[in-house]
């Protein structure tokens, strides 16, 4: 079976954050770059299912140059080949311009299956996927932990996913393919990237396609305004006195102040 | 009066009969020799070429061979009795080169050592006395291999090695019984027994750990040198030791040299707390692989040789590589089998591959953010380097992230400062990749070490101080493959420099000022109690922990000894120095999680609370790490643990500012 695997690369997680100076974005000079967790956690559902079913990984990711590396890394970790959307107005896009471009890349392939995290790491709008999915005319299932697929070579195969709920509680569902499932992290144990992977990535088929040819940029339905850091509130009180005085003082703060007893 | 000293007896000729029976004889056991010993030696050479070999210079390995090979310097020091037995047997053997050349010689009338002539009686005296030597040495090694039965050659008693040793025994009295030998039917005798047992002796060598008289001169001589000296990887499809095609010609070489005297197990941290790790059986594993399979094949060497479980269990402590008499280097295949695993993905374990993706995406080996490294240091108001100061102040992933690492880097600034020695820190700095690089994960290593000497080059770094021998270690060492590192240095190299400054100063809470410390301390800081007339009579024993990539990989043993004199009486526990015994912590394993059997770091502390000392002064924050629970483990009574560093700081005056907060926490 084929399976694409949408994948956004991110700030690494350590990276310096400073706001750019028009507070649309941040600055990205300095910065280091990484794969979206939750997009590393569908890439390895994909990866397990490839090795349980055999088939086809493929990896698409829109943005600018620097992407290329991330795909490298996908592909360094098993997957098969990769579509690169040469951006670099991706920041300007909303989440259905993103999905536009990505349904575009997605759709000649015909795949049995796209799989991509959940949300972003950076914007956390939790949106692309399912847009993805509605512009692809596909079914589709959100905060997926686990893939399972019976008879995978046959064109009525069957997904059984498991979905994450809140408070503990879990979902099964079924649904058919072609499918569009988003992914939730820590559903499986990441690989590692390793030198004989990416040796081999070296030689696999990595296409650029243009954005400009996949249509014209739709204009956003939601626009950012401007972005600012969070207010840092520094509320911490040491309250003076000897032990008994103190834990006296500290319950009335916690009952009239904090509220929470 | 005066002994007659008896004549070496020999027969004076030889019938034709005999020479023929001799010659076929001679010839048959020296084809049964050739037969057994030439698919050896062809496997060694249709393995794969080692492409960093070079012969020159040959200084270290004349020197490697005349002191460990005919010296045996190496075979008596580390195991003073069985070493000496070991040694009279083969320096025997070299006197009975000449003898058994006669001894043949004589057969075709062309003796050259006349008993009875002046140079015949001097030699066969001489060779006489070896005789003797040789004789009760192997009757000892004999009594300890079949009586004494030491726990690293095994439960399985090697009957080969009986017979072996009764052949030398054999070899020995046959020469010795002719010096008192009487009529020609006895001198003959004797002459064939003693030519017979050669003959059989022969053809038992090539595939018995025998094997090491005609191979280990040579593995000696050739061996890589250096510690722990890891190859480099060659071309797009090596990723390390996976298969037999993989194994180079040291590497075969080695395998097949094993004696199997069991030193590397017998100081074998793993092998000695229960875990499934022996080194002589990882070589022993090999060279069995090369037997089955040769050293073309492509089957895992990992498998049905040698266990995956087994190679991660190893702390690369280098005790095995240290103590091995026959120049085999276990590092070199323990971490290349483990290069073999990770680089090709074969290793799959949980607590591996999240530390791997937390070092691909994150800077440090304890994967926290790299801004509790910026808060630690503003904090601290560590000055940044700018390439102006003399030193650049390595923090490492213990000294940057770990509370008790701060604090021996706390230690080492209070010094550094005192001794008004220029300093600063890096704004951004990785793991050096020591733990990745033990691991086999050439990638991950290869990206921090790049990232690393980027970050040096651009800051213009000339000189590193840490206090982590594993970050000093990689720095100088392992960083080389991929650009020119700058100078490195333990904090205990530099500490032991400035000893004569910072002898002027009270170490400890309660020692003795000791006439000739001129310069004493002029006040000691307000909180700090004036030591009473009764305890300045009493010394503190500290006891030092030699780390591993101190102390074998470094060579630094004196140095940090030095440090702790300043502040107690140094004591030592059994292993020491060059027989340190490791924490624990070394090779990854720090982050692996729980291991099995009994904690190495366990062994360690109760060794080195048992001898009394009041003080554990650790010289690596990782062995710190591993003792602070090991010790506490212990319940109370056990050691204070500390870092040299927190020794040499001990004693120096407070700046007001600090004293003051030490006071309110004390």
């Amino acid at each position: 079976m084929k399976i694409i695997v949408a994948i956004k690369q991110v700030p690494e997680r350590d990276a310096p954050l400073r706001i750019a100076s028009d507070a649309k974005g941040i600055e990205e000079r300095e910065l280091q770059w990484a794969m979206n967790e939750p997009d590393a956690y569908a890439l390895e559902e994909a990866l397990q299912l490839k090795e349980k079913h055999g088939g086809e990984v493929v990896i698409v990711s829109a943005g600018p140059e620097r992407v290329g590396a991330t795909i490298r890394e996908a592909l360094a970790k098993g997957a098969d080949r990769g579509i690169h959307i040469v951006a670099d107005d991706l920041a300007a896009r909303d989440a259905l311009g993103v999905a536009q471009l990505l349904a575009a890349a997605v759709k000649p392939e015909s795949p049995d299956l796209v799989l991509t995290g959940l949300q972003s790491e950076d914007l956390g709008l939790g949106q692309t996927g399912v847009i993805l999915a509605e512009l692809l005319n596909l079914p589709h299932a959100s905060l997926i932990l686990q893939v399972e697929i019976s008879s995978a070579d046959s064109p009525q195969a069957q997904i059984k996913a498991k979905r994450e709920l809140e408070e503990g509680w879990f979902q099964s569902i079924e649904m058919p393919t072609p499918a569009v499932l988003t992914i939730q992290s820590g559903g499986n144990k990441l690989r590692y990237a390793t030198l004989m992977g990416i040796k081999r990535a070296k030689t696999k088929e990595l296409r650029t396609l243009d954005a400009t040819s996949l249509g014209a940029a739709a204009a956003p339905v939601a626009v950012l305004d401007k972005i600012t850091l969070p207010q840092k509130k520094k509320s911490t009180q040491i309250i003076p006195g000897a032990a008994k005085e103190a834990a006296a003082t500290l319950v009335e703060k916690l009952k009239s102040e904090a509220r929470v007893l | 009066m005066t002994l007659p000293l008896p004549t070496l007896a020999e027969p004076d000729h030889f019938s034709l009969g005999e020479k023929l029976l001799f010659a076929a004889l001679a010839a048959a056991s020296l084809a049964s020799f050739l037969r057994r010993f030439a698919p050896i030696v062809s496997r060694i050479l249709h393995a794969k070429k080692d492409a960093d070999f070079h012969l020159f210079p040959l200084g270290r390995r004349i020197w490697d061979f005349f002191w460990e090979v005919l010296c045996q310097a190496k075979v008596i020091r580390q195991r003073p009795l069985p070493g000496l037995a070991h040694a009279l047997v083969f320096w025997a053997f070299c006197a009975f080169v000449v003898v058994t050349l006669n001894h043949c010689a004589l057969v075709f009338g062309s003796g050259f050592l006349a008993p009875a002539s002046a140079p015949g009686r001097a030699y066969s005296y001489f060779a006489a006395l070896f005789a003797l030597a040789c004789a009760a040495g192997i009757l000892g090694l004999f009594v300890r291999r079949f009586f004494l039965r030491p726990r690293w050659f095994g439960k399985d008693l090697s009957w080969e090695s009986g017979l072996i040793a009764l052949l030398i025994f054999a070899l020995m009295v046959t020469y010795l019984a002719a010096f008192f030998a009487h009529g020609p039917l006895a001198v003959r005798s004797l002459w064939w027994a003693h030519t017979l047992t050669l003959l059989l002796f022969l053809p038992i060598i090539p595939h018995t750990k025998h094997l090491h008289l005609v191979l280990s001169p040579v593995t000696i001589f050739l061996s890589r040198g250096g510690f722990s000296r890891i190859p480099l990887l060659h071309g797009d499809e090596d990723f390390g030791l996976v298969a037999g095609k993989d194994l180079t010609q040291i590497a075969a070489l080695q395998a097949y040299s094993c004696v199997e005297c069991g030193r590397c197990t017998e100081h074998c941290p793993a092998n000695n707390t229960g875990k499934t790790l022996n080194p002589k059986d990882v070589v022993l594993g090999l060279r069995a692989y090369l037997n089955a399979l040769g050293p073309a094949s492509e089957e895992p060497l990992l498998g049905r040789y040698n266990a995956q479980e087994a190679v991660f269990q190893c702390t690369t402590c280098g005790a095995c590589e240290f103590q091995c008499p026959v120049g085999i280097e276990h590092l070199p295949l323990i971490v290349g089998l483990r290069r073999g695993a990770v680089n090709t993905g074969a290793w799959e374990d949980a607590h591996g591959a999240k530390f791997f993706l937390a070092l691909e995406k994150g800077s440090n080996a304890l994967g926290l953010p790299a801004s509790e490294r910026e808060k630690f240091i503003e904090k601290n108001a560590l000055p940044l380097f700018d390439g102006t100061q003399e030193y650049c102040l390595w923090l490492g992933c213990m000294g940057g992230y770990d509370p008790r690492g701060r604090e021996i880097v706390l230690a080492l600034v209070k010094v550094l400062r005192y001794l008004k020695v220029s300093f600063g820190v890096l704004r951004k700095e990785k793991c050096t990749g020591d733990p990745v690089r033990r691991l086999g994960n050439d990638l991950l290593f290869q990206q921090l070490a790049e990232s690393n000497l980027e970050t040096l080059t651009s800051s213009k770094t000339k000189k590193i101080i840490s206090i982590c021998p594993h970050c000093v270690r990689t720095i100088q060492e392992d960083w080389k493959e991929f650009g020119l590192p700058p100078a490195v240095e333990h904090h205990s190299e530099f500490l032991a420099r400035h000893l004569g400054v910072l002898k002027g100063h009270d170490f400890s809470r309660a020692e003795s000022s000791q006439e000739g410390r001129v310069l004493q301390v002029p006040s000691l800081g307000p909180g700090k109690a004036q030591p009473s007339s009764e305890q300045k009579e009493e010394t503190e024993k500290v006891v030092f922990h030699d780390p591993c990539y101190l102390g074998r990989y470094r060579n630094i043993y004196d140095e940090p000894r030095a440090v702790v004199s300043l502040a107690g009486e140094l004591v030592e526990a059994p292993r020491h120095k060059e027989r340190s015994f490791c924490c624990g912590a070394g090779g990854g394993l720090a982050f692996l999680g729980e291991e099995k059997g009994q904690r190495v770091s366990h062994a360690r502390a109760a060794e080195l609370a048992a001898t009394g000392a009041s003080v554990v002064a650790a010289a690596c924050p990782f062995c710190n790490t591993m003792f602070r629970d090991a010790l506490a483990a212990q319940g109370p009574g056990a050691p204070e643990l500390v870092d040299i560093a927190q020794l040499a700081a001990r004693g120096l005056p407070q700046n007001p500012a600090s004293n003051q907060t030490e006071n309110a926490s004390a």
